[in-house]
């Protein structure tokens, strides 16, 4: 009888030791699969509900830096013509918002998840509603090919790792200083502007999204002719062209879409409609 | 004794006033004028065009970098007049225009004041805050919570921006990015 108990005590001690080898085991997976899940996030994909938050948290940053204009008239129609070339790309579902900023510089920008913003400044130098388009279907082109966050990932990468890139981009908890960060590099990324290339490809499909909306798909090309007959010294392009490729360089690469440009350039400019709604007065 | 001529300061005043009121002038006038004649130079030896077509009649032969007037655009052909009076059709991007809007003045706060009398901002409005966007205020901008819930009011549905297509006649196309 007593043996009989002590083999079963030992059988229990060594299940039981089993058993926390196999729990130590498995704490270390966890945290192997963990710190590969975290590589993983910073090198390749951020889901779509995090892109959609870290833009607006972006969005908030620059309408810190300048409010909507106070007009809803003309936030509404910029919004309806968004909307609809946002309806023809491969992200119609996007939570897509436009806005008009109050600044007075020549600027547009755009920030993960469908945030499209136009200044005042700007949107009063473009002459129809086509022009209007291609504006803003080049920003809807760094939405999709997700031109920014790719720059603020990249930074992230050496600015915030492992854990603390985990907490930044999921954003869960009150105050969060690695949040912070991230959209800080958001900002960062208008200031110090995106990758020539990544603006270039903007322009090529900023005019195909506008020729599949029914606009003139010259809006775009016009636009940049416009600012390249501007003074280059006018200190409202001082931060467009800091960020941007030149004008002329931008029509050069243009030219190679002639055949687009043409099959697609009888299609409706929109004038009269775009001095009735985009000049309303507040 | 209160003449003009015992005080010269003011006449200096009065003087820069009046030049004053006539560059303000000046720039409303001449912005909209300057949109449809604005000088260019055509980036290679190109032909000019009778009609904004490429099977359109010959109306003579421009050289590289030969001096043009442009005039009004057409899908994408310019109109334009060159040095020698003839006028015709070119294709817009082979144009470069001068850039030459602000007679290169440098950033004085001549091309400020041209911002401001462009837009038609009073000097009140440019005070409360918004002086713009550049990249100093980027880097310290405060997020604001509230203007972005204004965005989202804003927003259109896809059924609304369908229906804003079809009254401008908009149609759209099927065309594959480049």
């Amino acid at each position: 009888m007593p043996q009989r108990l002590t083999l079963l005590a030992c059988f229990a001690l060594a299940t039981a030791s089993a058993q926390a080898q196999f729990n130590l085991r498995n704490l270390d997976i966890n945290k192997l699969v963990d710190t590969a899940k975290n590589t993983a996030k910073a090198t390749t994909e951020i889901g779509e509900q995090e892109e959609i938050g870290i833009g607006r948290d972006v969005a908030a940053r620059l309408l810190g830096a300048s409010p909507l204009m106070a007009n809803d008239g003309v936030q509404r129609y910029v919004n309806h013509v968004g909307r609809w070339l946002a309806s023809q790309t491969e992200r119609p579902d996007l939570p897509w918002q436009f806005g008009v900023l109050e600044a007075p510089q020549l600027n547009a920008f755009a920030t993960p998840g469908g945030n499209v913003f136009i200044t005042r400044g700007l949107l009063e130098r473009t002459k129809n509603e086509a022009e209007l388009a291609g504006v803003l279907a080049h920003e809807m082109a760094h939405v999709l090919r997700k031109h920014h966050l790719k720059a603020i990932q990249k930074g992230a990468q050496t600015a915030l790792a492992g854990e603390a890139l985990q907490q930044a981009l999921t954003n869960r908890g009150g105050a969060n200083a690695n949040r912070e960060k991230l959209i800080s590099l958001g900002s960062e990324v208008f200031a110090r502007g995106l990758d020539k290339g990544d603006e270039l490809e903007a322009d090529r499909l900023g005019v195909a999204i506008a020729a599949r909306g029914g606009y003139d798909a010259y809006g775009l090309p016009a636009v940049l002719q416009t600012l390249q007959a501007m003074n280059p010294q006018d200190s409202g392009l001082a931060l467009m062209f800091k960020t941007h490729p030149a004008p002329a360089e931008r029509l050069d690469a243009l030219e190679k879409l002639q055949g687009l440009l043409d099959a697609y350039a009888a299609q409706p400019q929109l004038a009269e409609r775009f001095a009735a709604s985009a000049r309303a007065r507040r | 004794m209160n003449t003009l001529a015992s005080h010269p300061d003011r006449i200096a005043t009065s003087l820069f006033g009046q030049i004053l009121t006539s560059l303000v002038a000046a720039i409303f006038l001449c912005v909209p004028v300057l949109c449809l004649a604005e000088a260019a130079t055509v980036i290679r030896a190109t032909e000019l065009k009778q009609a904004p077509a490429s099977d359109a009649a010959s109306a003579g032969e421009l050289a590289a970098n030969a001096r043009v007037d442009a005039l009004e655009r057409q899908g994408g052909w310019t109109r334009v007049k060159a040095a020698g009076g003839a006028e015709g059709w070119v294709r817009m991007l082979a144009l470069r225009y001068d850039g030459a809007g602000a007679a290169k003045q440098g950033d004085s706060g001549i091309a400020q004041a041209l911002n401001v009398a462009r837009t038609g901002t009073s000097g009140a409005q440019v005070t409360t805050g918004v002086r713009g966007l550049d990249a100093e205020q980027l880097a310290n901008a405060k997020p604001n919570t509230a203007e972005l819930k204004k965005l989202e009011r804003y927003t259109a549905s896809k059924n609304a921006a369908a229906e804003f297509a079809e009254r401008g006649h908009l149609h759209a196309q099927q065309v594959s990015y480049p």
